[in-house]
């Protein structure tokens, strides 16, 4: 059994052992380069563990008496999280190196969070779950507060940290009332307690406490009142990396452990799912509307993101499963390319992240601005774009579980959304002139920039590949 | 007592109480390991950490205070209501009635606790232990960075430096004119 | 006789005063650790509480993993909140509205 084990855990065994290495490499090298070097060197790993996992392995696998799964649902998220992770690397490494940040610990930081996030994925009982969870945010929790002499980020860190610990406390307090329900952690023999009698109070409370916790993790709404901050104190890299990679995991892990553990009760689940995801798009919609911190922007246009995703779980079928990572997809390209342009905004050598500064960036420099201009198109759901085909799918999704409400409500949030993201691309065209930003973008975000401006467009067309994958990605889970 | 108190080293003492009270339950129930661990790791050392800290920051605790008021009527009625569900909640317990069989490591009769766990934790659960592990290691690696900070003008002892030195770099001969002496 | 829903009850009242410890002092970050923590300590009695009533282990190993986190989690918080009181020699929440919430 226990060979057959290792085989199946060999992509974070490897990343593990990468991650242990390259600190100690780190702590005895003596040059100054040290932590440039090993951003390049952990991203570029971090691509080509991205395509081992990808290529390599097929099937699906059980590792630890079950504890573990390895199957096509969590590669697929695991592909998405590992180069999305890679990406974010190299993104982040001028802006650190400007900021003086740039220290040997946050590319291996970062390789921890992605191996706590490639367990969450493939977490199929309750103590994998949480030990993923919490190796994930402990890294999570320093990097928000890297920037240590910087009190905005210290803040951020600390009240990143409060909200989390809490929500770990309301998380294991559900898994131990479920765990007292069902007499196993493993995600399969709760489904057959609860298949086998009829629920009881303890295991709903259970329940509630778990979703509760995990919607704490994606910040969708009524428990959203940490992201705003942190997003806004933390290091710009840093807030990238919270919108995209940990968001992924969190959303796959909640759609693997309500299906899987608490399949037979879906009908409960699936109302307070749609509920939370109705509140997340409207509030997150409407208060984005008065921010003028383009960072603060950003984590409600997340919330509001995490409630269309959301809503694909709500729906509870393969078909919303699939919208789901579908949507989580493109949701993280448009992300990685408007904080490439986020990331470079500067006047006189210091970040800037206030709106008005945007003013008449279209003059300044054309192509940059149309990118942009797309990327946010994209993310409002205008049509011809990928964000108006993930949202699509959504929508179909919830209405072909007859769960009319939902669509409705989120066809509403989103014209109601479309307004702020219009009102950054007026600043751009028409605003007011005001001092022009420093024109020092580093290659590789106006490469990053473009490419995925561009993406949105030719997405289009070959939407559909990414359709099939995810379709034989779900396919797995409910068969 | 543990959030009432106004001074937050008598709050970490009640903690310490209910963590020792905890213990003493755990010793009740049969699981002594636990019952120990808790001590040794909380009492030990959190609650430790914990007084270190407080004790640490020099902070003017009255003014926190000042707010407190405001929320107590509202704290009170969601602790109420909340302490009810659950209390009516666990007035009768009902585990599913296929909960025996699901059982992954039953309790062996023969051997006492803590071999019991050290059985399992190292066989079953090895995997979950390494990754404690890595947990604990981004711990320290997370406090290193954040609170360790380089000292200027500390002299250190270079170990390395000493052994290589030699005559070549440590005396220098100088041929000294007589009546002049070195400048 | 002291049955498993009296073990259940002192969890449930100790996570209880946790989550109020923290509605209640919305300022002070120290004693919102603690509450944490009694949040953390609730969880365990009715980890180990169940584990006895089904003689079953996993109960026990799941609330060691949980001990062992929760001593982490305490060191990373507290490293943070020590990063946060040298820049601003307080360690009130409030306060600090740069950031608003």
């Amino acid at each position: 059994m226990f060979p057959g084990d290792l085989t199946t855990i060999l992509p974070e065994l490897v990343l593990a052992s990468y991650g242990l290495a390259a600190l100690i490499w780190a702590v005895f090298s003596k040059t100054p380069r040290t932590g440039t070097a090993l951003i390049w060197l952990t991203s570029f790993f971090l691509v080509g563990l991205s395509l081992w996992i990808g290529l390599a392995t097929t099937g699906t696998k059980e590792a630890f008496g079950g504890a573990f799964v390895d199957d096509g649902f969590s590669r697929f998220a695991k592909v998405v999280i590992v180069l999305s992770s890679a990406v974010v690397l190299l993104l982040s490494q001028d802006y650190l190196e400007r900021e003086r940040i740039l220290k040997f610990e946050f590319p291996v930081l970062v390789v921890f969070a992605v191996l706590g996030m490639m367990i969450m994925v493939s977490a199929h009982g309750l103590m994998v779950l949480y030990m993923g969870i919490e190796l994930q945010s402990l890294s999570l929790y320093v990097l928000a507060a890297f920037h240590r002499n910087y009190s905005k980020s210290t803040e951020a860190g600390l009240k990143y940290f409060v909200l989390g610990a809490l929500s770990s406390g309301l998380l294991l307090y559900g898994a131990s009332l479920t765990y007292g329900f069902s007499g196993t952690t493993l995600m399969s023999g709760i489904s057959e307690a609860i298949a086998n009698d009829d629920t009881s109070v303890g295991l709903l409370f259970g329940l509630a406490f778990l979703i509760v916790g995990l919607a704490f993790k994606v910040s969708a709404a009524p428990f959203h009142m940490w992201a705003p901050d942190v997003y806004e104190g933390a290091p710009t890299p840093v807030t990238l990396f919270l919108a995209t990679a940990p968001k992924v995991a969190a959303m796959v892990l909640f759609a693997r452990l309500l299906r899987e553990a608490f399949g037979p009760i879906a009908s409960d689940w699936q109302v307070i799912i749609g509920g939370i995801a109705f509140v997340s798009m409207f509030l997150g919609s409407i208060a984005a509307i008065g921010q003028v911190d383009i960072k603060r922007l950003m984590a409600y246009s997340s919330i509001a993101h995490m409630g269309y995703a959301l809503m694909g779980i709500a729906a509870g079928t393969e078909q919303g499963f699939q919208a789901m990572l579908l949507y989580m997809v493109i949701y993280t390209v448009m992300n990685v390319g408007t904080f490439a342009f986020i990331l470079s905004m500067r006047k006189g050598g210091r970040p800037v992240s206030d709106i008005y500064s945007l003013g008449l960036y279209s003059r300044q420099s054309p192509v940059k601005a149309f990118s942009l201009l797309l990327l946010l198109f994209s993310l409002a759901g205008i049509v011809p774009l990928v964000g108006f085909f993930a949202k699509l799918y959504v929508f179909l999704a919830v209405i072909d579980v007859g769960m009319y409400w939902l669509a409705l409500g989120g066809a509403i949030a989103s014209v109601i959304g479309a307004y702020y993201y219009l009102r950054l691309v007026y600043f751009m065209y028409f605003g007011e002139a005001g001092e022009d930003l420093d024109d020092t973008m580093p290659r590789i975000s106006m490469i990053t920039l473009v490419i995925s401006g561009a993406l949105v467009i030719v997405g289009v067309a070959n939407l559909f590949g990414i359709i099939d994958i995810t379709q034989a990605a779900t396919g797995m889970l409910f068969n | 007592m543990v959030v009432f108190s106004r001074n937050p080293v008598h709050a970490v003492l009640w903690l310490i109480l209910a963590f020792l009270s905890a213990a003493g339950l755990f010793v009740i129930q049969g699981a002594e390991f636990i019952a120990m661990l808790l001590i040794i790791v909380y009492v030990g050392a959190v609650a430790v950490l914990f007084l270190f800290v407080v004790m640490m920051l020099d902070v003017d605790f009255a003014t926190l205070k000042a707010g407190m008021a405001r929320y107590i009527p509202l704290g009170l009625l969601i602790g109420v209501v909340f302490l009810l569900i659950l209390g009516l909640e666990f007035t009768e317990w009902s585990s599913s009635a296929i909960a025996p069989e699901q059982r992954q490591a039953i309790q062996p009769s023969e051997v006492q606790n803590t071999v019991a766990l050290g059985n399992v934790i190292y066989t079953e659960y090895v995997f979950l232990f390494q990754i404690a592990g890595l947990i604990l290691l981004v711990a320290m690696i997370g406090a290193i960075v954040l609170t360790h900070r380089k000292r200027e003008g500390v002299k250190k002892q270079d170990i390395v430096a000493q052994i290589y030195r030699d005559s070549d770099s440590a005396v220098t001969l100088e041929d000294v004119p007589s009546g002049k002496g070195l400048s | 006789m002291i049955g498993l829903e009296h073990y259940l009850i002192v969890a449930a009242v100790l996570f209880v005063t946790g989550v109020f410890g923290i509605f209640l002092n919305r300022k002070n970050v120290i004693i919102i650790l603690i509450s944490i923590e009694l949040i953390l300590l609730a969880v365990n009695i009715n980890l180990v509480s169940f584990s006895v009533y089904l003689q079953d282990l996993v109960g026990q190993v799941f609330a060691m993993f949980v001990l062992t986190v929760a001593a982490a989690e305490a060191a990373i918080g507290l490293a943070i909140l020590v990063c946060f009181f040298r820049n601003r020699k307080s360690i009130s929440v409030d306060d600090v509205s740069i950031l608003r919430g």
